[in-house]
């Protein structure tokens, strides 16, 4: 009998202290010469040449550190994070959305002000991923909102195609005309994510408030209740009662399906992105590059100034929790090498943060966007909380259903961008 | 091999006993002692065998599911973000039930309870065509089984290809001069939607169990019945629904489970909790608090309140099955 219970308890020791080192694997623990990267980037293949270049510039620096890129799904990547956070270990240098998502997650990561203070001219897009005045990560791209057109469409409907509205009403009307020739609709919508308020809000949003209540919003000086504020959600539900948006807007996705629809042909303009997915490189695959124009949005309010939306699109942090900070931060440093990110706009056309990094080749589209950058200011939907961006899209979808009202939307959202 | 220990000592003790000489008996007595110990240490250890035997068993259970509930439950009374790690009272389970999502994650699992019905009648009623030979009842139970064997994922995908608003089940309605419906944007129809997409999916295996349920059925009741002019209807209701009372039963805790756990992939490809929010299911709701909303003590709060919920529909299950086994 003893044996028998010498190896059960032999058992229970060994899964006991199995269970006791579960957490303890992770990369934080590795040998000293060795950083671990976790994004969602790496696997791609637009991205294969951006993370060797970048690679390349670190062992430069230092050839005796292997640095270990693990590409995560887009899809868990939070979640896997959020896991990584709870147990205070996990990746030396993480890939960030600009904006709520670094900002939800400061307390597990470096202020990086120290080591990025030479970058900080020449790349542009700092504000999304600093916090209480504390940068935490560096921008690899610049994300921003542009609204695409399609000239095709346009010339169809009998519309000229390098003068597209400057105003709402004017817009109203190139609708119209554009649903009597075309099949297409005007805008392609793809709200199931609650992603298209977001790009309605940022899109078009810079043709309804005054620059003055443009900087108190991303300020954080928030007046749900003005006018203009309401009247973003009210030209929202108007694109819906007159018909403006692609049908079943609520069951479209905006990854990719509402992309798709502007690149067949069968809208006439989206709100779109300016890097990686979604943007003029997309679009051209299959719409001729010089059909695809860009416009401002167009003013609903006399005194407002359009500007470009756009914000840090991706960027790298250092966790709290590293050993190597200093290595890190380095990594972090030549992730965003001018090298890397040329090499990173080449493949991906991506719009990367370095300014000065030569796009002359992209395109009418792409140079429309870029001449925008230096005036351009934060997108509106990216200074507000993941919480209160999740319920946006619930409520616009409810708008759009007639379930909800715009007013009692905008109460409900008042509530929690204070309590965010 | 490691039973060497005990019985064998029990039995020499029990040798001196039988033998005569005092010579002998005084040192038998002498070794009567030390195997009197081991026997009683033999016991001792007999008594220990089973807790010792059952004991990995019981230290994994502990170690890797009663254990992390209970963190689970402690980390639910904790704060998110700025309030990291303190303690905070029932906030989470106040805020939970102010929160008109979750409110309709619950609403939501009340409508799977409702629907059950359905879920088990649609596999009975086309098990019940096949075992009475309808054209092609071959044919039909292969098929019938095929979604079953397709991951929720692959499911979930080609319904969102058929049920598009401009996809080609709305094609087909207009055709007949039907308005197009937005299966998956409307919100009083997604998680109708879902559901049925989910029926889909999982009947094979319910059907599957009610044949096996008919192979038990004495069938010179149904020939009886037959004789007797009994009308389709009456056969079902009268004969085979009696006859199989335990296999519907099973069905229905099988089922309602399956509901219950394993309508995540579906949402999450279907509908992301949409439209509206109107798809939500505790679960869900979990997933996005954890990792989109960073709130993990929130989240806890809702498992703490998903996991009692569980339990009660477990133990009325378990309640109804010992009944119909009583009967039986």
């Amino acid at each position: 009998m003893k044996r028998p219970a010498l190896w059960s308890v032999v058992l229970v020791a060994g899964l006991l202290s199995g269970c006791g080192s579960a957490g303890s694997g992770s990369s934080s623990d590795a040998a000293d010469d060795k950083l671990v990267v976790w994004d969602w980037k790496s696997g791609e293949e637009t991205a294969a040449s951006y993370i060797e270049q970048a690679k390349a510039d670190f062992a430069e620096l230092h050839p005796d550190v292997e640095v270990e890129f693990v590409a995560q799904p887009f899809d868990q990547y939070y979640t896997l994070l959020g896991t990584a956070m709870q147990s205070g270990k996990g990746p030396d240098v993480m890939l960030f959305n600009g904006g709520g998502q670094l900002r939800d997650r400061t307390d597990a990561l470096l202020p990086l002000d120290d080591y990025v203070a030479e970058d900080r001219k020449r790349l542009a897009g700092w504000e999304a991923f600093t916090a209480e005045g504390k940068v935490y990560a560096a921008p690899v791209t610049l994300q921003g909102h542009p609204i695409y057109y399609n000239k095709a469409l346009y010339e169809e409907a009998g519309l000229d195609p390098e003068q597209p509205a400057s105003t709402w009403r004017e817009f109203v009307d190139d609708c119209e005309a554009i649903a009597e020739a075309t099949e297409a609709s005007c805008l392609s919508l793809g709200n199931k994510e609650g992603f298209g308020i977001q790009f309605f809000l940022s899109g078009l949003g810079p043709g309804v408030l005054s620059p003055q209540e443009y900087d108190d919003w991303i300020a954080g000086d928030r007046d749900w209740n003005s006018p203009r504020v309401r009247r973003i959600f009210e030209l929202w539900k108007e694109t819906g009662t007159a018909g403006m948006n692609n049908e079943g807007a609520s069951s479209t996705l905006l990854f990719n399906d509402a992309f798709a629809l502007f690149q067949s042909g069968k809208a006439a303009h989206i709100v779109g992105l300016m890097s990686d997915v979604g943007h003029w490189k997309d679009f051209s695959e299959f719409l001729d590059e010089a059909e695809i124009g860009v416009m401002q949005a167009p003013r609903a309010e006399a005194d407002a100034e359009p500007v470009l939306p756009y914000d840090g699109g991706i960027g790298y942090g250092v966790a709290e929790w590293t050993k190597k900070p200093d290595l890190a931060a380095d990594l972090v440093r030549s992730l965003t090498s001018k090298n890397a990110l040329s090499a990173f706009y080449a493949d991906a056309g991506a719009v990367v943060s370095d300014t000065t990094i030569d796009v002359s080749g992209g395109g009418q589209a792409l140079g429309a966007i870029v001449s925008e950058i230096e005036t351009g200011k934060p997108a509106l939907h990216v200074a507000l909380s993941s919480k209160t961006l999740e319920l946006m899209g619930r409520l616009s979808q409810q708008i759009l259903s007639g379930s909800t009202s715009v007013d009692d939307a905008l109460k409900q959202l008042v509530d929690s961008d204070r309590k965010g | 091999m490691p039973l060497r220990g005990s019985p064998p000592a029990a039995h020499q003790a029990g040798d001196g006993w039988a033998d005569g000489t005092k010579a002998k008996q005084r040192t038998r007595t002498a070794g009567f002692g030390a195997h009197g110990a081991r026997v009683r240490g033999g016991r001792r250890a007999e008594r220990l065998a089973p807790y010792v035997l059952v004991a990995p068993a019981v230290l994994v259970i502990v170690a890797f599911r009663l254990i992390p509930l209970l963190m689970g439950v402690n980390f639910s009374f904790t704060g998110d973000g700025e309030r990291d790690g303190q303690a905070v009272g029932p906030d989470n389970y106040v805020e939970l039930f102010e929160d008109p999502l979750f409110g309709t994650a619950l609403r939501n699992v009340g409508l799977l309870v409702l629907l059950l019905p359905v879920a088990v009648a649609i596999p009975g009623l086309l098990a019940t065509f096949i075992y009475l030979r309808v054209p092609g009842h071959r044919f039909y139970r292969s098929v019938y089984f095929f979604p079953a064997v397709l991951s929720p994922v692959i499911v979930g995908a080609i319904f969102n290809l058929l049920l598009a608003f401009d996809g080609p089940l709305n094609a087909a309605l207009g055709n007949v001069g039907i308005d197009p419906v937005d299966w998956l944007g409307d919100p009083d129809v997604a998680m109708f939607t879902v559901v049925g997409v989910h029926v889909w999916a999982t009947f094979g295996m319910a059907l599957v169990v009610f044949l096996a349920g008919f192979s038990t059925l004495d069938s010179t009741l149904l020939d009886a019945a037959r004789v007797d002019g009994a009308s389709l209807p009456r056969v079902i209701w009268h004969v085979i629904i009696p006859g199989l009372s335990r296999t519907i039963q099973f069905v229905f805790v099988t089922t309602m489970i399956g509901m219950l756990t394993s309508m995540f992939g579906l949402l999450y490809v279907m509908t992301s909790g949409g439209p509206e929010g109107s798809t939500y299911l505790p679960e869900y709701y979990i997933w996005i608090q954890q990792g989109q909303m960073n709130r993990p003590a929130l989240a806890s709060a809702a498992s703490t309140v998903l996991f009692l919920l569980m339990l009660v529909v477990g133990l009325a299950q378990i309640g109804l099955l010992r009944r119909a086994g009583r009967e039986k």
